[in-house]
């Protein structure tokens, strides 16, 4: 193990600007890769406070049965709760949170129709629900906020899906790089590697020191990368969070840390894997 | 020990590199096989490590046809074949005693055998003093010799050496084939690829003629006749 190890050490340093160059674009893109993690994370603590505040309102008829209709909207699978506020208690809501009202309603009466107050489960599931309420023989209109919660959940999910993609790029680029390091690796040695095969050295034995420069890449990048996102992203929330106290930005180290961790292993695996497929292909070259 | 049934080889695009090849070389027996360049000595020797399969016919070593070896398995039948090559392929960054370990470290002889090994090793081919030397620092002859003793470190039944005296001049060329005749009389069947005329007839063995890729020649009693 001591010779492999030496071996993949003076490779790295024998080929250094494509072990430089491979080294930075995967600390890059791990770094990347960590942001995008935590940003989807934001947001979807975002989309669940979203939910759990979001309510669609359903104004009924005059004359219309609240309770055998509450009854019917219960059963909408992605409904979670159901309330059927009166007249009366949506008129003393108004006058408590509007005086004016009162004098409006001694000239025209109680102009508030009942209403249904429901939360679902999903918040993308509110025009889907809201919909099908509407269609309700006795609700007259369903309000949901349409614009602000379609907008919201549409933005959120595009931030996340272009992260993901631009990962996805930066990932198969470094699969690339190493690929490309370990064949300009594989033909630094490749006097060393016909005289071992004439030798009789096995396939594995041959392949090692590759794929231990992989591994050690990719970890050394992704230990890198984890040092720089977590004080980076804890500045950046921290910002956040001065500028938008609303918004439940995430800080907690037992959510971080597994992040930190992940890009780790995902940098050693990806360094590993791009190893093997180089020294599979590029060794058979040599044959 | 080695057993050629019907070989053919042909590289694509080019003539055949031997053709329709049958003989048998005997466990422990020292034998030359030589022809001008292009005869077809080279690709005769990459059939018995198997760089090459043949397009026809089959090629067996101890018995075993070479077309069964796959993999890891074709690593081990190299262990129990030695190579030496003109350009003695040492590693300049090792030396001398490093470039001999080198073949026990990669077929996973433990450690602490090296020392023992290396040693008799260089002490069979007469370059002991020379273990802490680097490759350049020792004449053509000495590079040989080392090559010869990375070649036999691993005691194999086997030693294949392609033009070994390409390079040397006669005095050295000399001393290697009679480092090469030291390895055959300890049991190692020897197989030396050849142009060298004057070796050939004053250190006679079994002789082996190529002629544009056929066997044209096969004396036992040996004798440098193209």
């Amino acid at each position: 193990m001591n010779y492999h190890l030496r071996e993949s050490l003076a490779q790295m340093r024998g080929n250094a600007t494509a072990t430089l160059s491979t080294f930075i674009t995967m600390t890059l893109t791990l770094l990347i890769l960590g942001f995008v993690v935590l940003l989807t994370f934001n947001v979807d603590r975002t989309l669940s406070q979203l939910e759990s505040q979001v309510e669609i309102a359903a104004f009924l008829s005059d004359g219309a049965d609240g309770k055998a209709l509450a009854k019917q909207v219960r059963n909408l699978s992605p409904v979670t709760d159901v309330r059927l506020v009166s007249k009366e208690e949506v008129l003393s809501e108004m006058q408590r949170d509007y005086p004016y009202t009162k004098d409006a309603v001694e000239l025209t009466g109680n102009p508030f129709p009942a209403t249904l107050r429901l939360k679902v489960a999903h918040v993308e599931d509110s025009r889907e629900v809201a919909g099908l309420v509407g269609q309700m023989k006795g609700v007259e209109d369903v309000e949901y906020g349409a614009g602000y919660v379609d907008q919201t959940v549409k933005t959120l999910s595009t931030i996340r899906t272009g992260g993901y993609g631009l990962v996805a790029l930066l990932l198969i680029g470094t699969l690339f790089n190493i690929l490309n390091a370990v064949r300009v690796a594989i033909y630094a040695r490749r006097h060393e590697i016909s005289v071992m095969r004439l030798l009789g050295a096995t396939p594995g034995f041959i392949r090692t020191p590759h794929l231990i420069e992989g591994v050690l890449l990719g970890l050394l990048a992704g230990l890198l990368a984890s040092g720089l996102l977590a004080p980076a992203y804890l500045y950046l929330a921290r910002q956040v969070d001065l500028l938008v106290p609303l918004l439940p930005t995430i800080t907690d180290l037992a959510t971080i840390s597994p992040v930190l961790l992940g890009l780790l292993l995902l940098g050693a695996l990806v360094g590993l894997l791009g190893s093997l497929f180089a020294t599979q292909r590029y060794l058979r070259e040599l044959e | 020990m080695i057993e050629f049934r019907n070989v053919n080889l042909d590289y694509p695009g080019h003539a055949a590199a031997l053709s329709n090849i049958q003989l048998f070389i005997g466990k422990g027996e020292f034998v030359y096989l030589v022809g001008q360049s292009g005869a077809g000595k080279s690709s005769f020797m990459n059939l018995i490590i198997k760089r090459h399969l043949p397009t026809q016919g089959e090629v067996l070593v101890g018995g075993v046809p070479l077309s069964r070896y796959r993999g890891a398995a074709t690593a081990g039948l190299r262990r129990q074949i030695g190579m030496v090559f003109q350009d003695n392929r040492l590693l300049p960054h090792l030396n001398v005693f490093d470039n001999v370990a080198f073949a026990l470290r990669v077929t996973g002889v433990p450690q602490r055998e090296w020392q023992t090994r290396v040693l008799g090793a260089l002490r069979t081919v007469g370059v002991e003093d020379k273990r802490t030397a680097w490759p350049l620092q020792l004449s053509q002859g000495e590079q040989q010799r080392v090559a010869i003793a990375r070649a036999i470190v691993g005691e194999p039944l086997l030693l294949l050496a392609d033009e070994p005296t390409g390079n040397l001049d006669p005095e050295n060329s000399r001393e290697v084939v009679k480092v090469l005749q030291h390895v055959n009389l300890r049991g190692t069947t020897v197989l030396v690829a050849t142009h060298a005329r004057e070796l050939v007839e004053s250190y006679r063995h079994r002789t082996i003629t190529l002629r544009q890729g056929r066997l044209v020649r096969d004396d036992p009693h040996g004798g440098y006749q193209l």
